[in-house]
């Protein structure tokens, strides 16, 4: 698995939404659009559950929202900016989030799904990639970013 | 009732193909053996019974000649019962319990053999105002009293899957009074010969000839188990060992016939032969051979049933009946309790033992027939319409005193294997019911510190309403290891499993057995019927319980066996 080739630029936006679900709901538009998911009611569902049991707000301006389904054959990872912030994110921090990476991972692939968790976490507690990362000018810059082309 | 009896009238049995009879004889009988187990009375005396009922005492749709054309089952069905008392009989057992074998065993056979010769020639003095006529009686009925049959005392045992040193010391006496019975029918014969002037009379004849009969059973014995272990140790398909092991106990039964030995005696001591001398193989042996027993035994049972004719009873015979089962009894009781006593017998032995030595039937049956040959008349009919009646009372008597005796002593239900345990158990028994609920919101350093306290392996995973929602396992922990940065934000819920299988604490246990088997799941959650988790049943754990518990059960056993 490489990590870069899960990065896809028509999943790196800018999130016009102002609020959590309206955020998440905005990035699960993205992944319907790609068509690698089926049954999309469910997969809504999952995410929110698991907001619901725990924040994703891991703090920093940073959320992961993240999930196992079957309904996924190949792992997905989607990032939204909202440089405007998200207030009620219920961050650990009670920050608001500003950076958002949505990841999806199928049922099975409970390794991958670790170690891509891990790699995100990673990268984004450094403060200079959050900062190179907030200051991307498109969707391109901000997979590029992503993917460590741009330092 | 009429109308039933005309039905009976009309039908023939004997135009019934014997295959009919032997289908309504096991389909009979195993129902009536049903019923009765659930009345908690041994199943034997079902048997028994729907033979009384088929046979001459009762409808009599088993003729004479059906009985003789159905001999050769009854023989087939003592030699297995020989086959597996010998496979029961070890040598450490033997040499450990030796003392207190031959004392019990000559006090009971001998008390029992004195009471009634004593009381049956006092009593037959009254009734026939002969002194030879009263002695012969009390001397051969003495000899009968002494006999035990094993087959119905073991079959309780069996079924009550007994262990300990009451249940060894049964198998030990019931396999070996018979030849104490055999030896002092022999003497008592020979000297009702010369009182009599019959025919039987040359007294050292007839014990060489018993040494002589004996001892070729044995060597019969010894000889086909030994080629039959020659043979089969190279076999590692059950059904050939099956095939072959039921042959070579068919052929030593067939030669022992043809030669004229006893039956019992011969495939007693192949039994013996095999399980001490060729233990591994025998094991899986023996487990194959009483797998196949049931039906023999059954059949074996509603025969001795039917040939009883207890309608041609008159008062003396029943006065003497009566005689005969008391003085037995007490000779039986006492004897044992004296042998406990002398040989310093573990106290279950010594107090439960004179309720394990009641029953009769094969080889008392025979010998009252052969008393009937060889002494035609008055004594002759006397001792077989007595024993008819007494086998008729202790084999009713006798199961149900075993099985006394065995559940009081605590013996029963310790000799079970994994499977019956099993079979016994339901998911509650199975089932830790203490395995903490690990909460889906739970984070990983707090699941960490629960798997680090207990040993399981599987702990399920339950939401704010201890409804399952996962199943957390070792493997999926530890793949966290590798994303340590992350513990703070994977929870439960991040790294559980998918339910596969659920199971309730009413389940039976072999179901759930089934679906480990089946699956390879190690590990299947118990909820109630809303889907709260009660429990967790994890297959390793299950196995340690099962292997603890079957060891706790040995463990008793062996207590028991402390005076």
């Amino acid at each position: 698995m490489n990590f870069n080739n899960l990065i896809n630029d028509e999943n790196c936006v800018f999130l016009k939404s102002k609020t959590k679900t309206e955020a998440i709901l905005e990035l699960l538009e993205l992944v319907e659009k790609s068509g690698k998911v089926r049954q999309m009611e469910n997969l809504k569902k999952e995410i929110f559950y698991r907001e619901q049991i725990m924040s994703t707000g891991i703090g920093q301006g940073i959320a992961i929202p993240h999930v196992r389904f079957e309904g996924v054959d190949s792992p997905m990872i989607l990032a939204g900016l909202a440089p405007g912030g998200i207030s009620d994110y219920d961050s650990i921090d009670d920050q608001m989030v500003k950076i958002v990476i949505m990841i999806i991972v199928g049922d099975e692939q409970h390794k991958e799904y670790l170690r891509i968790l891990s790699l995100v976490v990673g990268k984004l507690k450094e403060k200079s990639f959050q900062k190179n990362l907030l200051g991307a000018q498109n969707n391109e810059e901000i997979g590029a970013i992503l993917k460590g082309e741009v330092k | 009732m009429e109308l039933l009896q005309t039905i009976i009238a009309k039908m023939d049995l004997s135009k019934a193909s014997i295959i009919l009879l032997l289908g309504v004889v096991l389909f009979g009988g195993t129902l009536v053996g049903r019923i009765f187990q659930k009345w908690k009375i041994p199943q034997v005396v079902g048997y028994i019974g729907l033979g009384l009922i088929l046979g001459k005492t009762g409808f009599n749709l088993i003729s004479s000649r059906t009985l003789l054309n159905l001999q050769p089952f009854s023989t087939f069905a003592l030699g297995l019962i020989g086959f597996m008392i010998g496979g029961e009989l070890k040598i450490k057992t033997i040499k450990k319990y030796g003392r207190q074998f031959i004392t019990i065993l000559l006090m009971e056979s001998l008390s029992a053999f004195v009471l009634v010769f004593i009381l049956i020639t006092t009593v037959s003095m009254f009734f026939f105002k002969d002194i030879r006529i009263a002695i012969s009686l009390g001397l051969l009925l003495g000899a009968i009293a002494s006999a035990t049959a094993p087959a119905a005392t073991t079959d309780v045992l069996w079924e009550n899957k007994t262990r300990g040193p009451l249940t060894t010391m049964i198998m030990g006496i019931v396999a070996m009074d018979d030849a104490v019975s055999l030896l002092l029918f022999a003497i008592a014969s020979s000297v009702t010969g010369i009182i009599t002037g019959q025919a039987g009379g040359n007294f050292l004849y007839s014990i060489l000839d018993l040494v002589w009969e004996i001892g070729i059973s044995i060597l019969l014995g010894v000889g086909i188990g030994f080629i039959l272990y020659r043979i089969i140790r190279n076999f590692l398909d059950e059904d050939k060992i099956l095939a072959f092991s039921i042959g070579a106990i068919l052929l030593l039964i067939g030669l022992s016939q043809l030669i004229g030995v006893d039956v019992i005696l011969a495939t007693m001591a192949m039994g013996f032969f095999l399980s001490n001398f060729a233990p591994r193989r025998s094991t899986e042996t023996f487990h194959l051979v009483e797998k196949f027993t049931p039906p023999v035994y059954i059949l074996f049972f509603v025969m001795v049933g039917a040939t009883m004719n207890i309608k041609g009873l008159t008062l003396v015979t029943v006065v003497l009946a009566g005689v005969f089962l008391i003085a037995r009894i007490s000779g039986k009781a006492f004897g044992s309790t004296m042998g406990a006593m002398l040989s310093k017998a573990p106290k279950t032995v010594k107090k439960y033992l004179p309720f394990c030595l009641f029953s009769q039937a094969g080889v008392a049956i025979g010998l009252s027939i052969i008393a009937g040959h060889t002494f035609p008349g008055v004594i002759g009919e006397t001792i077989v319409l007595v024993i008819t009646a007494t086998t008729f009372v202790v084999q009713i008597l006798g199961p149900a005193a075993v099985k006394y005796a065995v559940s009081k002593s605590g013996e029963a239900g310790l000799n079970i294997t994994a499977l019956d345990l099993i079979k016994q158990s339901r998911g509650k028994d199975i089932a830790d019911r203490e395995i903490p609920v690990i909460k889906v919101n739970e984070n990983i350093k707090n699941i960490l510190s629960i798997f680090a306290e207990h040993d399981n392996l599987y702990y399920p995973v339950a939401d704010d309403n201890n409804k399952l929602v996962g199943v957390l396992s070792i493997e999926k922990l530890k793949d966290t290891f590798m994303a340590s940065d992350l513990s703070e934000y994977l929870l439960a819920h991040d790294i559980m499993d998918k339910i596969l299988y659920t199971t309730h604490l009413s389940t039976e246990a072999s179901e759930i057995y089934g679906i480990f088997e089946k699956s390879h799941v190690a590990s299947i959650p118990v909820i109630d019927e809303d889907g709260k988790v009660e429990g967790m049943i994890e297959n390793r754990r299950m196995q340690q319980l099962i292997a603890s518990r079957l060891s706790e059960l040995k463990e008793k056993a062996k207590k028991m066996e402390e005076v």
